[in-house]
């Protein structure tokens, strides 16, 4: 009698351990399903090379010009100054530039307005869309209206009309020239932007985006004022 | 006296060394039945106290409070009332009181012994 007794009682507690295991194993845990594929690895992975093959050019210019310093140091480290300012100047947007590139103008929908449709200025929300993708996919330089893009450009609404660097732009008609490093990425540029929704998206709003052929020369002014403060400044 | 302990280590070791999982939907369900399992086990060591065990009982107890506390919660989550609420506040009230009624009965047992001697 007690001997079956201590059998059943080891067989329920041995269940009991068992059940407590397997509640412990799930408790601590909660089983974490890979559902990265290698496919989107390898993707990830091409990414991060593209990055690090980006960085290494960007080490290999800078120590270009280290050694050009150290090079000129005794002969005319001014000249090399100048040239390193001027293109701090350039990339700040104070100095004009060109380079190969891209021109897309915005235009009214012709038969929109021909059947009286009512033709709004374009958005700030679907321009810095397109600014956004547009430096995405490597433009250097970007300028709206002749109003050149610089690193505290705003693009937004102020009482109802669309401003760049707190300078209002034309409702319509709407010209942006874009920079590019190469004339390959202008072409580039200019087939993502055709395979992208961006043409649809301003016809949403009844406007023609058109994305003209690159072109291996394109000049963008510099930026229009530059803001200066006199205060604390020598006479 | 150590078969069944040794039998709940073996258990607990078995589980951890084959890393079962289960899905955390039913993680509610297995915790309900670990209290039920339980119950069932202390309440079969008190009536061996007492000397009222029976194999039955005990057995069809196991599984029956299993399966009736797994139901209540499958309901409470299809009806959307917390039901298994209430196999815990069964489970757990009887536990107490079914571990109160062994450890006097361990005591006596121990007085016993030292008037004896």
């Amino acid at each position: 009698m007690t001997k079956k007794m201590y059998r059943n009682i080891t067989m329920i507690s041995f269940i009991i351990g068992f059940m407590l295991a397997v509640q412990y194993n799930t408790v601590q845990s909660p089983a974490e399903r890979n559902t990265v594929d290698i496919w989107e690895i390898r993707q990830q992975l091409s990414v991060e090379q593209e990055r690090h093959s980006e960085l290494l050019t960007a080490i290999s210019d800078l120590s270009d010009t280290v050694s050009k310093y150290e090079d000129a140091e005794f002969n005319n480290p001014e000249i090399l100054l100048e040239q390193t300012v001027d293109n701090l100047k350039e990339s700040a947007g104070i100095l004009p530039t060109r380079g190969p590139g891209l021109t897309l103008t915005i235009e009214p929908s012709q038969e929109l307005m021909n059947f009286g449709y009512e033709i709004k200025p374009v958005s700030p929300e679907l321009l810095i869309r397109l600014i956004n993708d547009l430096y995405r996919s490597n433009a250097q330089a970007i300028e709206i209206d002749d109003k050149r893009l610089t690193y505290n450009t705003a693009i937004r609404d102020i009482n109802g009309k669309t401003t760049v660097n707190s300078e209002p732009i034309e409702d319509t008609n709407i010209e942006i020239n874009v920079i590019t490093p190469t004339y390959e990425q202008a072409e580039k540029l200019k087939n993502h932007l055709l395979a992208s929704s961006f043409q649809d998206e301003f016809y949403i709003d009844n406007l023609v985006l058109t994305i003209h052929e690159a072109e291996k020369n394109v000049r963008i002014n510099s930026v229009v004022t530059v803001q200066k403060s006199n205060y604390l400044s020598e006479k | 006296m150590w078969l069944p302990l040794l039998g709940l280590i073996f258990g607990v070791v078995l589980g951890i060394l084959t890393d079962i999982q289960i899905p955390s939907v039913y993680e509610n369900y297995l915790s309900i039945a670990v209290l039920a399992a339980l119950d069932t086990m202390v309440g079969g060591i008190r009536a061996q106290l007492q000397q009222v065990y029976d194999d039955k009982v005990f057995i069809s107890g196991f599984f029956f409070n299993i399966i009736l506390a797994a139901g209540l919660a499958f309901l409470g989550v299809h009806i959307g009332v917390d039901l298994y609420l209430a196999a815990i506040f069964a489970f757990g009230v009887r536990l107490f009181q079914n571990i109160a009624v062994i450890r006097r009965l361990i005591l006596t047992k121990f007085e016993n012994r030292k008037l004896n001697k």
